[in-house]
């Protein structure tokens, strides 16, 4: 039986040789479905990975609170996802963060307030621009540097901008000193951030394009400004299990026993992202699906023409002795030969085409085991179901009727 | 040598069998109760005009078609018993074919499509092709190996066909007008070879519509709707010895089945 196996692959390979042009496309057909799949798979692999990564290049002592109870995962709480702007009162007041502060085991916390308003300079004008509230903190726990002058933390109108928003505002990355005006404040410039490459992060806003006050600062804007998230890192990642459980505690007792926030970790900080990018993801990849369906139909297709092609070698393989399943197995081996080339030309496609494309992208795909265990698995299930039909039709022919046929 | 002949076994037995094709009016029956018996290392030539069910018979002796009604034994096991399967193994093992298209699969060489046989037999290629390759020298076309079907001229391919029917060592030789698409020069030489081939102890089964080839047949059987018509030893040399063989093969055959 193994003996036979490796005949038919043989002899897969020398009919499909006979016909390189038709051989070609059809497992064309199949590869680009799979690239498709394989890129959309690697490219929302590596994008759900971002956040998780940063949370990791922090050193894994980082614990986010964020208000509101912690969500149970489902469908409805993605949709229903806290946007900046829309939580009218947060839950967690700048007291419960300067008591956080006092923890021995946390090193820095940075609680995060943000506005949006629209920020104008003398050349141009940015509309619903982010502004953020914070301490020092949160440039060190986040990794970002200011490149030019400091982060001001007295209670002058001095402000901190992305260096994307300082070539939006003033045409140069060097805007030291020069005014910008929010919600009528005029601010001077006094510090601009280095360029930032993670768009994405846990903050849930880019470093390239916010404005950064003080907590003071921004309350001076608005004093009702509310707390996004609070930042805190601990001194040490044994200690991390701990002051999460001495976190929640606290808090609990200074919400009067109400669980209205949550504190996360690790991947659970990156998971809203993660999911929203994978369930796109897998939206994507069911409709890059339907292309390889049509690959599918293009094997059975040009199955189908083989086997009536074929039909007199059928009856002349019969009558040498060839049993129902030789034919089946000769026919199927074949079909998913194509297939699995198409798998492997494709599964490699689609991650060349994932780099390209992630050329224009912030991320970069990633990739893993699973995704060419899908290319190449979806490939040969694709090569199996499409190529039994004719496969079967092959088998259940006639030796006389196909021995009679001209050829 | 006739009573050599008397003693070889029953290779083919069929009793009664019919084949019909058609459904109601067009009904009829292409075989219409064929009895015969076929001890092993004849040479029987079947002839008859078209239409009289030679192929049709040749076709369910080699297990190709199922007879509608009556019994076919092959080495003395009722074939309606096998199940498809094991026939393929048959026909693999016991059964070569000798077409008068020569049915070579034109994409492969010469030496593949006499290798093709061993494939189902499970044979390693290399074996296969050396195996493929020593017969064809028996055929002196060792030469022709690595040519396709149609580089070569009539008499070659069906040496090749006969050839790739030889190959499994098969016990009988099932010939479809085998020199039928073929001058009369390429079919003595055809005949020749199966006649040497006779000769080392295979059965032979050969449908034809040439009354001259018949002389390098042992038995001769004319056919005539769908029945037997005639039936007669027609080796010139032992014209005697045939009758005598033909009258007592009756009597054997019940021997035989008193014996099982």
């Amino acid at each position: 039986m193994k003996l036979l196996l490796l005949n038919h692959i043989q002899n897969a390979r020398d009919s499909l040789r006979a016909n390189r042009m038709r051989t070609f496309l059809t497992i064309s057909g199949v590869a680009i479905g799979i690239a498709s799949i394989v890129a959309i798979l690697s490219l929302a692999t590596g994008a759900s990975q971002i956040v998780a990564n940063q949370v990791d290049e922090a050193g894994g002592t980082i614990a986010v609170i964020r208000p509101g109870a912690p969500a149970a995962g489902s469908m409805n709480d993605l949709v229903n996802q806290q946007a900046h702007g829309t939580i009218t009162t947060s839950t967690i007041t700048l007291s419960d963060a300067a008591h956080i502060a006092t923890l021995p085991t946390v090193e820095a916390v940075a609680p995060i307030i943000v506005l949006h308003a629209n920020i104008t300079s003398n050349e141009d004008a940015v509309n619903q621009g982010v502004v953020v509230g914070s301490s020092e903190s949160l440039l060190d726990i986040s990794g970002v540097k200011v490149s030019m002058g400091s982060f001001d933390t007295t209670n002058e109108n001095i402000i901190t901008i992305g260096m994307q928003l300082s070539i939006d505002l003033f045409g140069t990355e060097n805007s030291l000193g020069k005014t910008l005006t929010i919600r009528g404040q005029e601010f001077r410039v006094g510090g601009v951030m280095e360029r930032q490459h993670n768009p994405m992060n846990f903050n849930g806003f880019d470093f390239n394009a916010i404005a950064l006050l003080s907590k003071d600062q921004i309350l001076r804007l608005n004093p009702t400004a509310q707390i996004q998230q609070v930042n805190v890192k601990v001194d040490s990642i044994a200690n991390l299990d701990a002051t999460v459980i001495k976190l929640n505690k606290d808090l609990l007792a200074r919400h009067g026993g109400e669980q209205d926030f949550s504190v996360l970790v690790g991947d659970s900080i990156a998971e809203p992202t993660s999911q929203l990018f994978l369930i796109i993801a897998g939206v994507t990849a069911t409709i890059a699906g339907i292309s390889l369906f049509v690959g599918g139909i293009g094997i059975m297709n040009i199955m189908l023409v083989n086997v009536a092609e074929r039909t007199r070698e059928i009856g002349i393989r019969k009558a040498l002795g060839a049993t129902h399943s030789d034919i089946i197995w000769q026919f199927l081996i074949e079909s998913l030969l194509m297939s699995l080339i198409g798998g492997i030309i494709g599964g490699l496609g689609g991650l060349a085409l994932a780099f390209i494309i992630s050329l224009f992208l912030a991320f970069d795909p990633v990739i893993t085991w699973q995704a060419a265990l899908v290319a190449v698995g979806t490939a040969s299930i694709i090569g199996i179901i499409f190529g039994l039909y004719p496969a079967a039709r092959a088998a259940r022919k006639n030796p006389i009727e196909s021995l009679k046929q001209q050829s | 040598m006739a009573k050599n002949r008397k003693k070889s076994p029953i290779v083919i037995k069929l009793k009664g069998v019919k084949k019909r094709y058609g459904v109601g009016d067009a009904e009829h029956n292409a075989l219409d109760g064929v009895n015969l018996t076929i001890r092993k290392g004849e040479f029987v030539a079947i002839m008859g005009p078209s239409g009289c069910g030679k192929t049709t018979l040749l076709n369910i002796l080699g297990l190709l078609d199922q007879a509608t009604e009556g019994e076919y034994q092959l080495d003395g096991t009722s074939v309606a018993t096998i199940s498809a399967s094991r026939q393929a193994r048959i026909r693999s093992k016991t059964i070569g074919f000798v077409f008068q298209s020569f049915n070579l699969i034109p994409r492969l060489t010469v030496l593949e499509n006499v290798a093709l046989p061993l494939t189902y037999k499970g044979m390693r290629r290399n074996k296969r092709l050396s195996l493929a390759s020593t017969i064809l020298k028996t055929f002196h076309l060792n030469e022709r190996e690595y040519y396709m079907p149609w580089q070569l001229s009539g008499g070659q391919t069906q040496r090749v066909a006969i050839a790739r029917a030889l190959v499994n060592d098969p016990s009988i030789i099932l010939a479809d007008e085998p020199t039928g698409n073929l001058d009369s020069r390429a079919s003595h030489i055809i005949m020749e070879e199966l006649s040497d081939i006779h000769k080392r102890g295979n059965t032979i089964i050969m449908v034809t519509h040439n009354p001259r080839l018949t002389t390098y047949a042992s038995r001769v059987i004319t056919m005539i709707d769908g029945t037997i018509d005639t039936d007669t030893n027609d080796t010139p040399a032992a014209d005697q010895e045939g009758t005598l063989a033909k009258r007592s093969l009756g009597k054997v055959t019940k021997e035989a089945e008193a014996a099982q």
